[in-house]
């Protein structure tokens, strides 16, 4: 087969591709053309060229052989490494890992197995910021390096001396090590713990001395920061005793010596600190052991009323496997990105890049008349509304007159391959008068802000008074007062916002993008392009990943425009970087809380001020800041509340919906307040919240009725019984780690409110294939919901999960369901299950028994088709369905509405989980670098439906949980993105991941409770920062308020602890 | 503009064209193999990770001018490796993916574990699964998987079929590329 890539697929620029395979031919290469940049693996170089464009030449040296390649013992005892060796075949090497240890150790460090698996050693040291080199330095490295004047060799030190000041043309051949040192360790300090970019890599190395007397040592660092060798503390460290060597004074010299630059992510000064404690620790100087002040209390506990359950495939009675699990699996499964056809236009959208400008003037003529362009969109094309949004229609579909953050989108083109289309945006010409940046929540309410749309930048100011607080205060006997800060998560997603539209004969629309609410979607989508709602077609799954991410429309206004305009089915997929910056994120809360209590513990008062940035338009904040007001009190009854909350824009991006939704960010808050006040009382964490708990049947903060079934008290008993209270806690015996046990509470809210629509549909079908469809318009976007449709129907109706065909994401082929968020659609399934089912099954049953001439009554349904009272089998659905005409397929629609309250005066909510998350931590004191090492949920939301969808909901929570606690912030400066893509976006890898996760259930309700299960998406995530804060708090005695958890902050207050 | 040969699921391919085109815009726009998905462009996700002579390599970031004379194996082609077939089964029966996205992707990782480690530990697994992100599952779906699926691996047929990588290693490529060439202008 010959795949012919010259029409197809146009690179912006060509590079000439010259391949080596031998030296002598490669520095021919090299040495005949000045512009010739040498690569051997190519994973990293490549990453710069995306920036700057590949250069003219590249000259790929991967496939050297010989001496260049491999590794071998010499003569002399010193070991070669080709240069071209990959790191994969570093690491794997029998000599390498047994005289040299560390560099095996440092080398599986480096990236990613395929980055390991394609690096070379020799392209790790090239690039100078390679992991490999502080080792390499430590192990007193010889390179080999060819060029004019054929072999030479030169000690590593005095290679990257001369290389940082004059540009060399030379191949490096291989490295030699010398005999290995008597002592050597090496230390990675990274971002996070697997495919970690590097902060700061230490080594150390002892070449003489004894156990007692330091002989000649090696301190070097590197990678993270300019690589060096510390001589003035190693010249300073010989000859002394290891005893005489003061821990306090050692550091301090490193410190001294190590030069290293801020980045966005760490300061200059984290990096020497935990550099210079990290060699300590290399060379084996213990510092002294901190003092423990804690008591690690065992919670007493008292007997649950409910029992819970172990959700695992073991404990589990059964394990059904999702439908959609083997086409996701082997790939066959087509996502709405994935779509290819041969009159597909490509359509790109062009991006504001500036965060805060008005638009005087837009120039899309060049563009339009670039062959292969097919259509241009702008403002000028937007029929109907140019504006969007699901409280405030405040964003426009494409911007007219201003633009308000870095990704708002100015025009969109649709070419006939991506390649033209790149070029099409570049031939956009706008004219912009920028505008001053709003880029902080607090500077934005000032009177004299900038304001980021009419009418001022607080969107939103609610409040809530119960009680007398001012009053209260002085009948307090303990009051904790603290402002609590949350980060701008990324949903990262793994299939950016992406799909593809096509226009119909009838003038409508067909829009096919991964998203979370169709319904709604159609409905702003014919606002926006005036068309009557029935000519749209929304199909929104199978979606690559949600979270709240697509929870209102994210490209559909461009594509659907472009698609319009030209005639033809456009494609439309962000790439990550794109996404980064248009997408929105978790609404950072700025929080300040002030809580009192008696002596005894029982709360008096709390005050909670909160501020919600929504950045550029309103999306979902303000409901999110009202959620996250309801939340104020966390589920603890409190006399005397004052709350407050305040939505405010600015030019940083946008805020939205992601799992949670307020919840998550506030409970980290109220929860540290409830443990600092047991702190004071002098109960345990457990004694305290137990002793505020509301009770089943208490009203909410709100006066609001709730619904039954509360299980609050069970949960926290059964994380009061929890084994993991027994496990080590403190410092380890080596000194240098701390362990500690946090626990955190959530009361989960589910659905939307009272005083918003909250009606869901569905439809159950005999198929003329005997299969039974059941048709909702909720989304699949991996949590499960078409395991939870064949688990409800099946259960409702009798029959085998199998029989049931679940039709999801599609405005034209189910009842209107509502959007599939707030946890709703658990509820909202199964009780339209239970709704149809006895209809359904008389339906069935009728013609079951006309067709076997019999009378109904007696029969049933079971797995596979109709049984009768012996428990037999005497008709299969396909049969049956086979007999039957078309329209006498039975078929039942029904909606239902969502359990609510009858509180109108504020929107408020009925229907609740709970959880209890325990996690146990651990804080390296000499980097403050925090490890979640397990976590274990007690949970409560009625009937397990599913238990595998269960358990990843709360396995795949608790992990995006403690990436919001520990590793994740978009970083955006002066309302430009500084994270953009993935390598500076951090989210947890399986590495980073807790090495014990448990999920437990109770699955009781009431006798008297008719709601059925309640939805577990947003359970899983609610309680996991706070016990995580909660345990990190015990392991070094300091309380953190600013998430994620900064190592520099906790490496501070240790040293402080320490100190005093 | 010299041909590209090299071996795609088993069968010989042919490509003439730039030689930096990262394979994945070949594979997904041209060849309609989708399973590898583009999630960030610059290979820190995984998402396109295929075997290139039963090492795991990163799709966006690989320049065809590399794979001449080599074997790719794409998610697709799993069904006709031993492993793979093992990797898919545990990875299902344990229901480790949610959206699915990334799970390609985990399948080509964790078939290349196998292929050389044929009954990893913990800590191999997690590390062999650190160049691939999920952002649903929280991992350990993924890893007690793979921790199953060496007890899936069906008998090794005779000439067992992990040669047709090994005969291509990086560390005998020599003789495989004999014909390869030197230059792709």
């Amino acid at each position: 087969m010959t795949i012919d890539g010259r029409n197809h697929i146009e690179l912006l620029k060509a590079t000439r591709i010259e391949v080596a395979e031998t030296l002598e031919e490669a520095w021919q290469i090299l040495a005949s053309d000045p512009t010739v940049v040498t690569v051997a693996g190519n994973t990293a170089a490549q990453l710069d060229w995306q920036k700057t464009g590949w250069p003219e030449t590249v000259l790929d040296l991967s496939r050297l052989g010989g001496k260049a390649r491999g590794v071998a013992r010499r003569p002399d005892g010193s070991l070669w490494i080709g240069a071209l060796t990959t790191l994969t075949e570093i690491r794997d090497d029998p000599v390498v890992g047994s005289l040299f240890p560390a560099l095996a150790a440092t080398v599986s460090r480096i990236g990613s197995p395929a980055v390991r698996a394609s690096g070379t050693i020799g392209g790790n040291i090239c690039r100078m910021s390679g992991c490999a080199v502080p080792t390499l330095l430590a192990l007193d490295a010889i390179l080999t390096i060819w060029d004019d004047s054929g072999f030479a060799e030169q000690p590593l030190l005095q290679w990257l001396a001369s290389r940082s000041t004059e540009c060399h043309r030379a191949i490096l051949v291989g490295l030699a090590l010398p005999p290995p040192p008597t002592h050597v360790a090496a230390e990675k300090i990274g971002l996070r713990q697997g495919f970690a970019p590097s902060v700061v890599g230490i080594a150390a190395a002892l070449r003489s001395g004894s156990d007692r007397q330091i002989g000649a040592a090696r301190l070097c660092v590197g990678a993270g920061v300019k690589p060096a060798r510390l001589t003035s503390t190693e010249n300073w460290l010989t000859g002394r005793r290891f005893d005489d060597v003061a821990w306090h004074e050692l550091r301090d010299r490193l410190v001294g010596e190590i030069v290293a630059e801020d980045d966005e992510h760490r300061s200059g000064r984290y990096k020497r600190l935990a550099a210079a404690n990290a060699l300590l620790c290399a060379l084996g100087i213990k510092a002294d052991q901190p003092r423990s002040r804690h008591r690690y209390a065992i919670p007493s506990f008292r007997a649950p009323v409910f029992p819970q359950n172990l959700v695992s495939r073991s404990a589990s009675p059964s394990w059904p496997v999702r439908p959609d699990i083997e086409c996701k699996v082997s790939g066959s499964l087509q996502y709405l990105t994935d779509y290819r056809r041969d009159d597909m236009l490509v359509g790109r959208v062009l991006r504001a890049g500036v965060p805060h400008a008005k638009i005087l003037d837009l120039d899309v003529s060049k563009a339009e008349r670039l062959p292969g362009v097919r259509a241009v969109v702008t403002a000028r094309d937007v029929p109907g509304l140019n504006a969007y949004g699901v409280l405030v229609q405040d964003q426009p579909a494409l911007c007219f007159d201003r633009v308000r953050y870095e990704g708002d989108p100015v025009a969109a083109v649709a070419a006939v391959d991506a390649a033209t289309a790149a070029r099409a945006l570049a031939l956009i010409e706008i004219e912009y008068e920028l505008l001053p940046v709003v880029d902080d929540v607090r500077s934005a309410m000032l009177p004299d802000s900038p304001q980021v749309h009419e009418g001022g930048n607080v969107l939103d100011d609610d409040r809530y008074v119960r009680g007398d607080v001012e009053s209260a205060w002085a009948s307090c006997a303990h009051i904790v007062e603290d402002t609590y800060t949350t980060p701008r998560q990324m949903h990262a997603f793994m299939e950016t916002e992406g799909g593809f539209a096509r226009p119909t004969a009838d003038g409508g629309l067909e829009i096919f993008v991964g998203a979370q609410a169709n319904t709604r979607d159609r409905m702003q989508l014919a606002r926006i392009l005036a068309l009557p709602e029935e000519k749209i077609r929304v199909v929104s799954s199978p979606t690559g990943g949600a979270f709240g991410g697509k929870d209102e429309l994210t490209i559909q206004p461009p594509l659907a425009l472009l698609a319009l305009k030209a005639g033809l089915p456009v494609r439309l997929h962000l790439n990550r970087e794109e996404s980064t910056i248009a997408g929105w994120k978790r609404t950072p809360l700025t929080i300040r809380i002030r809580s009192g209590c008696d002596h005894e513990g029982r709360l008096l008062a709390q005050e909670v001020d909160l501020l919600c940035e929504t950045g550029a338009y309103s999306s979902w904040s303000i409901a999110v800041s009202h959620a996250a007001m309801a939340q104020g009190c966390g589920p603890y009854n409190v006399p005397n509340v004052s709350l407050r909350g305040r939505t405010v824009y600015t030019n940083n991006g946008i805020a939205g919906a992601f799992r949670g939704f307020g919840v998550n960010q506030t409970v980290f808050a109220v929860e540290a307040q409830i443990d600092r006040l047991a702190e004071k009382v002098g109960l345990d964490r457990i004694a305290m919240r137990r002793l505020n708990l509301r009770k089943p049947g208490d009203p909410g903060v709100f006066g609001h009725t709730m619904s039954g079934s509360e299980r609050l008290e069970d949960v926290l008993e059964h994380a009061a019984a929890s084994d993991i209270w027994h496990k080590s806690r403190g410092p380890d015996p080596a000194g240098r780690v701390l362990t500690g046990v946090g626990v955190a509470l959530v009361c989960q809210p589910v659905g939307l409110g009272s005083r918003v629509p909250d009606d869901g549909g569905g439809r159950l079908s005999l198929l003329a294939d005997g299969r039974i469809e059941a048709a909702f318009s909720f989304d699949e976007f991996g949590q499960g919901v078409t395991a939870l449709i064949q688990a409800s129907v099946a259960d409702a109706l009798g029959c085998a999960r199998a029989d049931v065909a679940p039709v999801v994401g599609d405005t034209d082929a189910a009842p209107d369901s509502g959007a599939t968020i707030a946890s709703r659609s658990t509820t909202i399934v199964g009780q339209v299950a239970r709704q149809l089912a006895p209809r359904m099954r008389a339906k069935i049953l009728e013609q079951a028994g006309l067709m076997l001439n019999r009378a109904p009554t007696g029969l049933r349904i079971g797995h596979g088709g109709i049984y009768d009272s012996a428990d037999s089998s005497v008709l299969s659905f396909a049969k049956l369905a086979a007999w039957l005409s078309p329209d006498r397929l039975p078929s039942e629609t029904g909606t239902v509405s969502f359990p609510k309250n009858d509180s109108r005066h504020r929107n408020t909510l009925f229907m609740h989980s709970y959880a209890a998350a325990i996690a146990r931590i651990s804080v390296d004191r000499m980097t403050g670098i925090v490890r979640v090492l397990e976590i274990d949920q007690h949970s409560a939301a009625g009937p397990v439906m599913d238990p595998p969808g269960y358990l990843g909901q709360f396995e795949g929570g608790n992990v995006q949980a403690m990436g919001f606690t520990l590793l994740e912030d978009t970083l955006i400066k002066a309302g430009t993105f500084l994270s953009r893509n993935l390598d500076n976006y951090l989210i947890p890898t399986c590495p980073d991941a807790p090495a014990q996760m448990r999920t437990y259930a109770v699955q009781a309700l009431d006798p008297e409770d008719r709601h059925g299960p309640r939805g577990i998406g947003e359970l899983s995530i609610g309680a996991v920062a706070a016990a995580i804060n909660s345990g990190v708090a015990e392991a070094t005695g300091t309380w953190f308020t600013n998430l994620p958890l900064e190592p520099e902050t906790i490496l501070d207050s240790l040293e402080a602890t320490a100190v005093s | 503009m010299k041909p590209i040969t090299f071996r795609l699921n088993g069968d010989q391919v042919t490509f003439v064209g730039d030689a930096q085109t990262p394979l994945i815009d070949v594979i997904r726009e041209q060849l309609e193999l989708t399973a590898a998905k583009v999630g960030c462009g610059i290979g820190r996700c995984g998402t396109c990770l295929v075997l290139v002579d039963g090492l795991p390599t990163n799709a966006c970031m690989l320049g065809l001018y590399r794979l001449h004379g080599r074997s790719v194996i794409t998610p697709e082609g799993l069904s006709d490796v031993r492993e793979g077939r093992a990797v898919r089964a545990a990875l299902v029966a344990e229901v480790s993916f949610q959206c699915g996205y990334c799970a390609p992707g985990f399948t080509i990782a964790a078939t290349a574990l196998l292929l050389k480690t044929p009954t990893p530990d913990e800590e191999e697994i997690r590390e062999a699964l650190a160049g691939n992100l999920c952002r649903c599952s929280g991992y350990l779906a993924i890893v007690r998987a793979v921790q199953k699926a060496s007890s899936l691996l069906e008998p090794a047929p005779d000439g067992d079929q992990r040669l047709e990588f090994h005969n291509c290693g990086p560390k005998q490529q020599t003789n495989a590329t004999e014909s390869a060439r030197k230059s792709h202008p």
